[in-house]
């Protein structure tokens, strides 16, 4: 697991730790049911004090994304709709973001851009 | 959450000090910084904690237990590292060790003996000739050889270079992967607090100012830079305490949101410092006993 | 507790090794038996109070798990052993060298004024501090004298009286009445030692 914390952001750390790992659970990179560090090994590994990681544990657990048991630790959540769903969302915004770059790359206007969509979209279903 | 350390109401009157109605808890497997001015009673509170001292007023208990009924008790389970050397000096590590280890039932030698080889340590040195990083070593090996469950610290890195600062900041996050052990260290150098503790507490002319989580006070506070003509009566009452100069003005706030609403994008915000935060604390104190006086 | 007199012991391991061999020399050399093992006694017992008398040996004694009633109690302790410790040597080189046993007057007299300086001095020391000691002797010898000569100025013939009376019980009595007061003393000495120091700020 990769996490990446910078002490100039305007962002608190915590929330850097949380945001980092959310993006790895929905992109996958993390799944469910794999163990996450201790809180407090992954204090001492980023040279952060324990109440930062376990106040960035607590967010993921109260918002599902991961679950602990007593005594044995913190592990990734099975994926509920909403969480299916949010990944879908990222996956849809990235081919989307492809989609874009493709057409500017070859000069077609966001109206004609819409116009193949919606039209994409009604005679596929 | 369990406290390890319970100050409540405590009173200690010397001539010219004194510790006011002192309420302080320290929580269990994390670690708590002690900030304030020099003079201020860090030193006076951690004599009264370990029992050097005992408060005219008020309660100290220690693991849940009371130094009256149960001082040899709750001394076994701590250990104390001073910013003086308080080992005898004419004698060698090796045995100073010998004199400290019977006091304590659960001393290890085998764990001596990891912290010495770890620090790098002459056994056989006398302690008078060590230097006051090598002390500070030694002050926590023998601290930590005996399975303490709480460590209290009075400036354990004031006179230590940077290099010997971060080691003992990286043997500190070593010592808190059990879950069970508890530190309490009092400091001057702030930064040292950045990066370990998970609790501030703030003491100011024998007060207590708070003790909170570390980043409870990245939400709260707020350095606030503007132009001197958002200041008025009113709005000056919003901060802490304000510093005026020709080009605009900066100041501490405790209500981050607060001012958020009141001034919108006229300032700009920083994340304070704790040393913001004393300065300015000390600052307003002054002021307002000018003020009233 | 016993732990604080053994560092008691250890700390003064290498006087020891250069005082006990000493007093040998000096019972060769013919001194006074009984005033030698005095002087000896107490230059040890006051070495021993005088090393934890720093404030940061204070920090450190009162930080590990000892109560204040046993950091004074260990030195009265403290004092005891290294009294006999002197005795044993002197008993043992009094034998050697002069191929007699020590008599049990002098030792009676060794312990008696031993137990009678530690009780004046410990809890003055810890009111004060023992380098003062010189001087707190100084000055109550004045005032003892200023107080005898205004005041009783019939001593000389009360002290008669009262060696008359001593002389008048049977030795074994004596002794008893002596050993009786100065434990009495010491006692007292160090319930009134662990009073002062107990509040004590260091």
């Amino acid at each position: 697991m990769q996490i990446i914390i910078s002490n100039n952001s305007k962002e608190p750390i915590y929330e850097q730790i949380y945001s980092q790992i959310k993006k790895q659970i929905l992109t996958n990179e993390l799944q469910a049911g794999q163990s996450l560090p201790s809180m407090r090994q992954l204090a001492k590994d980023l040279d952060i004090s324990v109440i930062t990681t376990k106040r960035a544990y607590e967010e993921l657990e109260k918002n599902g994304f991961i679950y602990s048991v007593v005594g044995k630790g913190s592990f990734i959540s099975e994926q509920n709709n909403e969480m299916i769903r949010e990944r879908k969302l990222k996956v849809i915004e990235e081919q989307l973001i492809a989609a874009i770059q493709n057409s500017k790359e070859i000069g077609i206007e966001l109206a004609e851009l819409k116009e193949l969509l919606t039209m994409l979209y009604k005679e596929d279903v | 959450m369990e406290n390890v350390i319970e100050l409540k109401d405590v009173n200690k009157v010397f001539k010219g000090f004194q510790l006011k109605d002192l309420n302080i808890s320290v929580k269990k497997g994390f670690i708590t910084g002690f900030i304030g001015g020099n003079g201020v009673g860090k030193s006076t509170t951690i004599k009264l904690i370990l029992n050097l001292l005992q408060p005219d007023s008020g309660s100290i208990s220690i693991f849940g237990l009371d130094y009256k009924k149960h001082e040899k008790e709750i001394k076994q389970r701590i250990g104390f590292v001073f910013d003086e050397n308080i080992f005898y000096e004419n004698i060698t590590l090796n045995e100073m060790k010998k004199l400290v280890k019977p006091a304590y039932k659960k001393w290890d030698d085998e764990l001596f003996n990891h912290y010495v080889e770890k620090f790098e340590l002459p056994l056989n040195k006398k302690i008078k000739h060590l230097s006051k990083g090598m002390m500070m070593k030694a002050s926590l090996t023998i601290a930590l050889s005996h399975h303490a469950e709480l460590i209290i610290m009075d400036e354990p890195t004031s006179g230590l270079d940077p290099i010997y600062r971060r080691e003992l900041l990286d043997i500190l996050h070593d010592l808190m992967q059990n879950g069970e052990r508890t530190i309490f260290f009092s400091t001057h150098i702030t930064t040292d607090l950045d990066r370990i503790a998970d609790y501030i507490a703030f003491i100011h002319n024998g007060e207590h100012i708070f003790t909170k989580e570390y980043y409870k006070i990245e939400e709260e506070y707020a350095i606030v830079k503007g132009g001197t003509n958002l200041l008025d009566r009113d709005t000056e009452r919003e901060f802490i305490a304000i510093r005026k100069s020709n080009h605009g003005f900066e100041a501490l706030t405790a209500n981050k949101k607060r001012i958020e609403d009141i001034f919108g994008e006229a300032i700009i915000m920083e994340k304070p410092t704790l040393e913001d935060i004393m300065l300015y604390t000390k600052k307003g104190r002054e002021e307002n006993v000018e003020s009233r006086s | 507790m016993l732990n604080l007199v053994r560092k008691d012991i250890l700390l003064q391991k290498n006087t020891l090794l250069i005082m006990l061999p000493l007093l040998i020399i000096y019972l060769l050399s013919g001194s006074s038996v009984t005033w030698v093992s005095i002087v000896f006694c107490v230059v040890v017992i006051m070495n021993a109070f005088a090393f934890d008398e720093k404030s940061s040996i204070n920090l450190l004694l009162n930080s590990l798990p000892y109560t204040r009633k046993e950091i004074v109690s260990s030195k009265y302790i403290s004092a005891c052993v290294f009294t006999l410790l002197v005795l044993f040597t002197i008993f043992i080189g009094n034998l050697v060298i002069h191929k007699e046993i020590l008599q049990r007057e002098q030792i009676l007299i060794t312990i008696s004024i031993v137990g009678i300086f530690i009780s004046l001095a410990f809890p003055f020391s810890y009111f004060f501090k023992s380098q003062y000691l010189l001087i707190g002797f100084g000055v109550s010898f004045v005032i003892y004298m200023v107080i005898v000569n205004t005041f009783i100025v019939d001593l000389n013939d009360r002290i008669r009286d009262l060696i008359q009376i001593m002389l008048s019980f049977s030795n074994t009595q004596m002794y008893l009445l002596i050993i009786f007061s100065v434990m009495l003393l010491y006692i007292i000495s160090w319930l009134f030692s662990i009073r002062i120091y107990s509040k004590k700020v260091f």
